[in-house]
């Protein structure tokens, strides 16, 4: 009986190690391990003790500890060394079908792996993290019946610790937030990006510190950390701590100082700072109210669930928190407070955005999709040329089986082939998407790397041998199962029929080509259509600049008057530069989604929400938006500046307001106001949306005095906006440094120009085109080395028959049409039946538009051409060299 | 001539088995190799040299008794011959001539 059931080592691993080791030295090695493993098992835990062990016997794996006199395997060992001895042979031997297969194999693979990679980054999002399954994000649905419903990931200010002290469940709960902070001294401050967070932050997450207070780095409200390539940036040295930064907040400068370092955030996480500073300045950084308040959001807060404790029992002591926080201020049901999974944040659209960043999980999964649909069409590439090939070696086959072979022996013959062509190719691939990825960067807009490590090599290895036994097993198997007599009877009609297998692959194969082709094409042109849209207001070289509000102005409204105040001095020297013209400005500037939102109850208590912005009376006539009824703002009018507004059609038809000028808003308590003007309706938001009501005014105090509700994503900092009339968009970066510099010598300039900032807006569809363009030339690639080789097998095979042909009569022409005529019903087959695929992804992928184009015919004539076209190209050369070769060459033979 | 000279890797192994005797095995060696340079070396590489040693003659071995850690399998345990502890003197002498011989001059300045 044994004593206790002590941990073993992987049983297959040490299979491994008795399979290879000689008698003599097997049990002195294997107990040296078994003794390593244990003490690894101890150190490091299971996982890391089988590798560690796998890794050893690996090591054993050497020449003078393998066995050499081989009586139990023999055969097996001979009969694989024999095997791969044959198949480098044959590969050898037919150089040009060799090298278009490994081609054809390779450039599948580095698609694959670089869409992979991009795969894998989205996917990753935040799954690192020792606690990651414990930690949620809170949201709040409000719901006070018909349109009034609010659904956000912010959280309140006091929800923090109202979590901790209400619900033993949760361990901690971490709040979140970041903000632009004036950073340095004055003459040299920078503006910053600074996360605001619980000083529990880094025990809840898992990002390192390599420097400085590792416990609680947070703990004094003077406490920053800040990442290393901030500690480079601002001190030259990783190991700056102590040192001081001063940041102004709310007009008043405050030194902090460096109590840690952290490593670089790692590229896969939603969280994005280069410094913290401690949740403890909440009020110096919010007025009081706004630290009581529960409907006021601004922070993103999270929780880490006791590890004793589930989801479903915290939330369900959430209602109960909800009541004791809130008490009688919200009706049961009409606010409620639930969890979200960090790791689901990244990937989830059906949760509003907060501060981490949303990607579309579509796009992940097409991309995903688009990858492996590449590797199939290299795989199916190499089927249907072996396939093809096999014709050739029929009577290598009848020989083999005359002289005693076995069918699994010529299967696995066959697959040796296969297995010894992938692994070159993967070589090859791995080696072209190390090269490409750069290129691919690049293109895409991506920041990938390519990782080098034992485990991504160990899954290249598998993918390897499944490409290679999935591309080897058919015509393997075709193959073994010849019949002896027909084989060396002569003759081809043994291959089965017609390869109906083999015709229906090469058109399953130019069928997913022909639709990237035309996926590729649509994308571009959706694309095209929406960057270049007349939007409804001139975009061409407008230069956006952010104002400047002075440090104590407080609110909205004071930020807005400041802002525009402060506005004028700079608008004054710009005005000076005659290669500026059309200045104005504005609390909004076209290209960026989250313009300031408002809501009130109309007059019959409905809930409305309308988009607000607030401009200077030069604003429409700067960007030429079209009025549609009505009069612009007049500068001279001192009653436009006080009470009049102007509506957008949307808005006018959403208030259903008939024949508005001179009308009010239809609510009660909005300052005095007459509408004096209706614009065209213009897309201040992205194309994925429709117009918005959008309400234009230079008072925002009127506004504001009638609304209950406002959410603002895009910053509300007064902008101002000029046209650049020069040669050089270069020089607008002088012109405005110089103005910028006499203005406010003390503070950073910041602009964009717009046309770039509306491009920006559609940067993930353009990327996703770029990748599935990239994807569609390689597998256009792969097509034409696949239709390539199959065009030089069939001309090798119907040498004799054009011979005769010829000797008959048949003209060259006619000859190109017979050996064309083949592929090109097949490639008629796939074109047609790409065509509904097409249409029926492609008007999915549509739908995320509010604007979109039509997917006509032109686009499916197009990509036919285009498929024709190269198919002609590739085919052309062996096809005419077949067609004028002498007939005697052919024929003289046997 | 092959087989006599002593590679900078044999001899910490060597050593190792002189020093350790009689308890030298490969884990062993591993360990104290470790505990006494700092040095990693992968249990495969211990082997190797310990082959090597045997087959110039340096160490001569036997199996040991079976042990629990070691899942009932046996230790070859391996000792220095007289053979072996002359070459580790002559590398010794070799190396103390040359040391003596080093001038204060040479690592002045």
């Amino acid at each position: 009986m044994k004593e206790q059931q002590s941990i073993k080592p992987p049983r297959w691993v040490f299979r491994f190690l008795t399979f290879f080791c000689k008698e003599e030295f097997l049990e002195e090695i294997s107990g040296d391990l078994e003794e390593i493993y244990q003490v690894n098992c101890q150190a490091h835990g299971k996982r890391r003790a089988n590798w560690r062990y796998a890794w050893n016997v690996l090591r054993f794996f050497k020449w003078s500890n393998i066995k050499k006199t081989t009586r139990f395997n023999s055969n097996i060992v001979t009969m694989t060394r024999n095997n791969f001895k044959i198949a480098a042979r044959v590969l050898w031997r037919q150089k040009v079908n060799t090298l278009l297969n490994v081609t054809g194999i390779s450039i599948g693979i580095a698609c694959f792996v670089l869409i992979s990679l991009y795969v894998k980054r989205e996917l990753s999002f935040d799954k690192f993290h020792e606690k990651g399954d414990r930690i949620y994000r809170t949201w709040t649905l409000e719901d006070y019946g018909g349109d009034q419903k609010f659904f956000y990931t912010n959280s309140p200010l006091p929800l923090e610790k109202a979590l901790e002290d209400n619900i033993p469940d949760i361990e901690m709960a971490v709040q979140y937030n970041h903000n632009n902070f004036l950073v340095g001294e004055e003459g040299a401050r920078i503006n910053e990006d600074i996360a605001v967070a619980s000083p529990e932050f880094f025990e809840m997450f898992s990002f390192p510190i390599v420097n400085g207070n590792q416990e609680s780095p947070l703990a004094d409200r003077t406490s920053i950390v800040i990442s290393e390539a901030y500690a480079t940036k601002y001190f030259g040295s990783k190991t700056s701590i102590g040192e001081p930064i001063s940041v102004q907040i709310n007009g008043e400068n405050r030194v902090f100082n460096v109590s840690a370092i952290m490593q670089d955030l790692p590229k896969n996480t939603g969280f994005s700072f280069d410094m913290m500073i401690s949740n403890k300045n909440d009020d110096i950084l919010y007025r009081k109210e706004a630290l009581q308040a529960w409907f006021n959001v601004s922070p993103e807060t999270f929780v880490l669930i006791r590890e004793n404790s589930t989801l479903a029992a915290t939330e369900e002591k959430l209602p109960a928190m909800v009541k004791t926080a809130l008490g009688d201020r919200v009706v049961e049901g009409e606010y409620t407070l639930g969890l979200q999974p960090l790791t689901d944040i990244h990937l989830n659209p059906e949760f509003p955005l907060a501060n981490m960043p949303v990607g579309n999980p579509k796009y992940v999964y097409v991309l995903g999709a688009i990858g492996l649909l590449v590797l199939l069409i290299a795989c199916i590439n190499y089927t249907t040329l072996s396939m093809g090939q096999s014709m050739k070696r029929a009577k290598e086959v009848g020989v083999r089986k005359v002289v005693g072979a076995q069918k699994s022996g010529l299967i696995w013959q066959y697959l040796s082939e296969s297995v010894l062509i992938t692994f070159i190719a993967m070589v090859i691939g791995l080696v072209v998407a190390y090269l490409l990825l750069p290129l691919f960067n690049t293109l895409a807009n991506t920041d990938l790397v390519m990782p080098l490590d034992f485990e991504s090599l160990w899954v290249y290895v598998v993918l390897a041998l499944a490409i290679g036994l999935a591309t080897g097993a058919y015509p393997a198997l075709v193959l073994s199962s010849l019949k002896l007599t027909n084989v060396l009877r002569g003759g081809q009609s043994s291959l089965g029929g017609k390869n109906v297998l083999r015709k229906s692959l090469l058109v399953f194969q130019l069928l997913l080509t022909v639709f990237l082709i035309s996926s590729t094409l649509i994308m571009k042109k959706q694309l095209n259509y929406i960057q270049n849209e007349d939007l409804g207001f001139n975009r061409d070289a407008m230069v956006s600049v952010v104002l400047y509000p002075a440090p104590e102005a407080q609110g909205l409204g004071d930020n807005f008057t400041s802002g525009f105040k402060n506005g004028q001095l700079l608008k004054t020297k710009l005005e000076a530069n005659p290669d500026v013209s059309d200045v104005a400005m504005g609390s909004h500037i076209f290209g960026s989604n989250g313009w300031m939102q408002v809501g009130f109850n109309d007059n019959n208590d409905a809930f409305k929400q309308f988009n607000l912005l607030v401009i200077d009376p030069y604003y429409i006539s700067s960007f030429g938006i079209q009025m549609k009824e009505g009069r612009d703002f007049d500068p001279a009018l001192d009653l436009d500046k006080r009470e009049s507004i102007i509506l957008n059609q949307a808005a006018v038809d959403y208030f259903g307001l008939t024949d508005p000028i001179g009308k009010k808003l239809p609510g009660k308590d909005f300052g005095n106001n007459t509408i004096i003007g209706v614009t065209e309706d213009f897309n201040f938001e992205s194309l994925h949306s429709e117009v918005r009501p959008l309400v234009i005014t230079q008072n925002d105090q009127t506004i504001f005095s009638g609304i209950n509700d406002i959410s603002i994503s895009d910053s509300p900092t007064p902008k101002l906006v000029f046209k650049y009339t020069g040669t050089s968009l270069l020089e607008v970066k002088s012109i405005l440094d110089e103005a910028w510099a006499s203005t406010f010598p003390n503070e950073e300039l910041r602009f964009d120009f717009v046309d770039e900032k509306l491009r920006l807006m559609y940067q993930d569809e353009a990327r996703v085109n770029k990748i599935v363009g990239i994807a569609t030339v390689l597998s256009v690639l792969i097509a034409s080395i696949g239709l390539l080789g199959l065009t030089i097998l069939i001309v090798n095979t119907k040498v004799k028959e054009i011979g005769i042909r010829k000797i008959l009569g048949a003209s060259p022409l006619k000859i190109f049409a017979m050996l064309f005529g083949d592929f090109s019903w097949q490639l008629l087959v796939a074109i047609l039946l790409s065509v509904p695929l097409t249409w029926y992804l492609m008007s999915n992928w549509l739908k995320d538009f509010a604007y979109q184009i039509d997917i006509g015919v032109d686009m499916f004539l197009l990509s036919g051409v285009l498929a024709f076209g190269l198919t002609t190209l590739v085919i052309s050369y062996h096809a005419i060299r077949a067609a004028k070769s002498n007939p005697v060459k052919a024929l003289r033979t046997e | 001539m092959k087989g006599t000279y002593l590679g900078e890797f044999e001899e910490l192994v060597l050593l190792t088995v002189g020093a350790l005797y009689p308890e030298a095995y490969g884990v062993g060696i591993m360990d104290e190799i470790g505990k006494e340079t700092g040095r990693k070396v992968n249990i495969s590489a211990i082997h190797s040299a310990l082959r090597r040693l045997d087959e110039k003659g340096f160490v001569k071995s036997e199996m040991g008794e079976s042990t629990n850690e070691r899942g009932g399998r046996r230790k070859r345990l391996f000792e220095l011959t007289a053979f072996g502890k002359k070459a580790l003197d002559e590398v010794q002498e070799q190396r103390m001539n040359l040391y003596n011989r080093i001038p204060n001059i040479s690592y002045g300045s």
